[in-house]
């Protein structure tokens, strides 16, 4: 990180990726104690130096799930963080293409949009976005879409249009506008894996979704239950979807639907079942995920987001 | 009557067919070009070579009932619609990226009905569309949008859609016939990647389940691979931005990102492209392989060093965080409010000299301080980068 005056040649650690390949390791870069503690004290954050808040949850739990080597179709907000912290950690090798043009990047400072200039330093091509979803999209290299949403439903298709409102005073309900589908209707038909992004507040995980913008998941909306080839869809169909307090994940045989895959903490599974909109059943490798080791928090705090621009918001829940 | 090829519609050269020079003012372009009820495309993508330039200036000449359309200025709509100046909207993307998850004054507008959007695409579908304009195809493939609602909002079949009139003309020429098409793969999907080589397709993706797709009677009523059609994109006029031009219209981009504008630039019918520097000729043609647009396509080339502000245009400067950051918290006042302050903003500047010059910096709330061109040099991007990486991003405090 040349414009962080870090040229010495940086300590790295091994660590063994638990989504990825069995047995592939990777290594990387070990932040200073003191780096770290200066950070801490600089921005005048309060928060346990050792152990994750809920956002610090989420992003590292993406990142663990994305294995290295992956081509990671990546939606524009919070998965920008989740995928520049793969590439510093778990997935140094995974090829990074954004629907803005970019092929290849070695992000070093956290773009705000896919459309940042930050997200196409040293990259290998770029692109106009038909290029990007045509020659790599279409053409068979977006192995791993990650996504943000406003609602994700029992079967992982996800709402990012527009959302109902209920008027607290007792009139009609209102539709409420959202930003639109942007490149996640195309990530989620075109890639073979989904990565979700998403706080776990009720409101967001209802049993079925206002409007389907982006099918992630292998089934359609609640009702017609149609399998994502039956509208023609040839690809994906497995969704995974890390929020703040769990993972979710599909079942791939079966009914499709999203299971209970990993908790952060025990004494949150009622959380999630009173924040979910539907009976969530437990996956039958479901397990507790182990808490971000100190490595990885300093990386996602000194690296990936330093001014806490995606890890300053605050949960609803 | 003139003989075949010598009525020359648009031409490569210093001058347009009427023997006017290419080179504008903005003041000049928008009046010339843009009125009310035209249909704009925007180039640019998130806060990145947005035309900031034309778009103040659409607000100075409060050019209204537009019908804009883009799938990357998010930000660039935002400021055309919180000046009230929108009516009518095909896109796919109407976030503020980080800083607001969903541009408040469009929301708003969208919701009340000030706003009517015509067509809601995915990014993928849009892009081809926008290809098709620029190839002068009648329609462009495309494998998305399939199972969901997306398609439903076909706006000639659903609600929202403006009437049309007996004789099969949309109510705007720019607004296509349908909002798409569904057919049968005539080679049955043969195409479709991974494909079955004897060793294996090298390809990236894994998954890919033909035989089921090929028993899909979903959209066509009968079993095969579903292909969706889209219509082109046939915009009016195309605003782009680009770093530099040739003085007989050639346009090289440069550097960050390129989104749609290539394509949306081909395909309209005016192109204006703003540039931080107007160059001759000889020097982009010396090394054509780096320019983007022909010159023929270029109807307007407007000069305008850091108009790009307050978005970024990469090798050049960055955005002005602290700019957006502020107009975030903003624009969550009440409508007329948001206007007026557009007014205060843009309107009453004479051009985009006088704006950068007293205006650049001035409603940021989180800054040091720093108004006009004090401002914009601390925006200047760093050479390695193309953006100013020690710009300092905070979030305000809520």
């Amino acid at each position: 990180l040349r414009s962080e005056g870090l040229t010495t040649t940086p300590r790295r650690l091994r660590v063994r990726n638990r989504y990825g390949e069995p047995g592939i390791e990777t290594e990387f870069t070990v932040i200073d104690d003191a780096r770290h503690e200066a950070y801490l004290a600089a921005g005048g954050i309060e928060i346990d130096p050792e152990s994750a808040t809920a956002a610090e949850w989420m992003v590292i739990a993406t990142a663990r799930a994305i294995p290295d080597g992956a081509f990671l179709f990546v939606g524009t907000g919070l998965p920008i963080a989740g995928c520049m912290m793969a590439q510093h950690t778990y997935a140094p090798n995974a090829v990074v293409v954004m629907e803005s043009g970019v092929v290849g990047p070695k992000i070093e400072h956290l773009p705000v949009s896919v459309g940042d200039a930050r997200a196409s330093f040293h990259c290998t091509t770029i692109g106009s976005i038909s290029d990007l979803f045509g020659s790599v999209a279409t053409r068979g290299y977006a192995t791993v879409g990650i996504l943000g949403g406003a609602e994700c439903d029992r079967y992982a298709n996800l709402n990012s249009l527009s959302v109902n409102s209920c008027d607290p005073a007792g009139g009609p309900p209102r539709k409420l506008r959202l930003a639109g589908s942007g490149g996640a209707n195309s990530i989620a038909s075109l890639a073979d894996v989904v990565i979700v992004m998403m706080p776990h507040e009720r409101r967001r995980f209802p049993e079925r979704c206002a409007h389907l913008t982006s099918p992630a998941g292998s089934r359609g909306r609640l009702g017609s239950c149609e399998e994502r080839s039956r509208v023609g869809l040839y690809r994906g169909g497995s969704a995974l979807i890390a929020t703040d307090i769990c993972v979710l994940r599909t079942e791939t045989e079966g009914t499709g639907e999203l299971l209970l895959e990993a908790l952060y903490d025990e004494r949150e599974e009622e959380e999630v079942y009173r924040n979910t909109g539907w009976v969530l059943g437990k996956s039958p490798t479901f397990h507790m995920m182990d808490p971000p080791t100190l490595e990885e928090l300093k990386i996602l705090r000194c690296i990936v987001d330093p001014t806490r621009i995606y890890l300053g918001r605050s949960r609803k829940r | 009557m003139s003989l075949r090829g010598e009525r020359k519609v648009r031409t490569i050269g210093v001058t347009d067919p009427s023997g006017r020079n290419k080179i504008m003012s903005a003041r000049e372009a928008v009046a010339e070009y843009i009125h009310a009820g035209t249909c704009v495309a925007i180039g640019g993508f998130g806060y990145t070579r947005l035309p900031m330039t034309l778009v103040r200036e659409i607000i100075r000449q409060n050019v209204s009932d537009l019908f804009v359309t883009t799938c990357g200025a998010a930000a660039a709509m935002e400021c055309l619609a919180a000046s009230g100046l929108i009516s009518r909207l095909d896109t796919t993307y109407i976030g503020l990226e980080g800083l607001q998850p969903v541009a408040n004054s469009l929301r708003r507008q969208i919701e009340d009905g000030d706003i009517e959007i015509i067509e809601e695409y995915d990014n993928c579908s849009y892009s081809a569309r926008a290809l098709a304009g620029r190839y002068g195809w009648p329609f462009a493939p495309v494998m998305t949008g399939l199972g969901s609602d997306l398609m439903e909002t076909d706006v000639l079949l659903g609600a929202g859609f403006p009437q049309r009139p007996e004789d099969g003309r949309c109510v705007h020429d720019s607004i296509p016939p349908q909002h798409h098409h569904v057919i049968d793969d005539p080679f049955n999907g043969w195409g479709l990647r991974p494909h079955e080589f004897r060793d294996g397709d090298t390809t990236g993706n894994e998954t890919n389940a033909l035989p089921e797709v090929r028993l899909s009677t979903r959209y066509t009523n009968r079993p095969g691979v579903k292909v969706v059609l889209v219509p082109p994109l046939i915009p009016e006029v195309a605003i782009i931005r680009a770093a530099v031009v040739g003085d007989e219209g050639t346009v090289r981009l440069e550097g960050g990102i390129w989104g749609a504008d290539n394509e949306i630039g081909i395909a309209a019918r005016i192109l204006i492209v703003e540039c931080e520097k107007i160059v001759p000729e000889a020097d982009l043609r010396y090394a054509p392989e780096a320019n983007t647009i022909a010159a023929h396509c270029v109807d307007v080339i407007v000069e305008q060093p850091f108009g790009g502000y307050p978005a970024a245009v990469p090798g050049y400067y960055d955005y002005d965080w602290d700019f957006w950051t502020s107009y975030s918290q903003l624009n969550r006042r009440n409508k007329e409010e948001v206007k007026r302050w557009w007014h205060s903003y843009v309107a009453d500047t004479e051009d985009d000299w006088h704006f950068l010059a007293t205006r650049a910096g001035r409603e940021n709330t989180s800054g040091h301080g720093s108004i006009g061109w004090e401002r914009l040099f601390e925006l200047r991007a760093d050479a390695t980068y193309g953006y100013r990486p020690q710009l300092s991003r905070p979030l305000p405090r809520a």
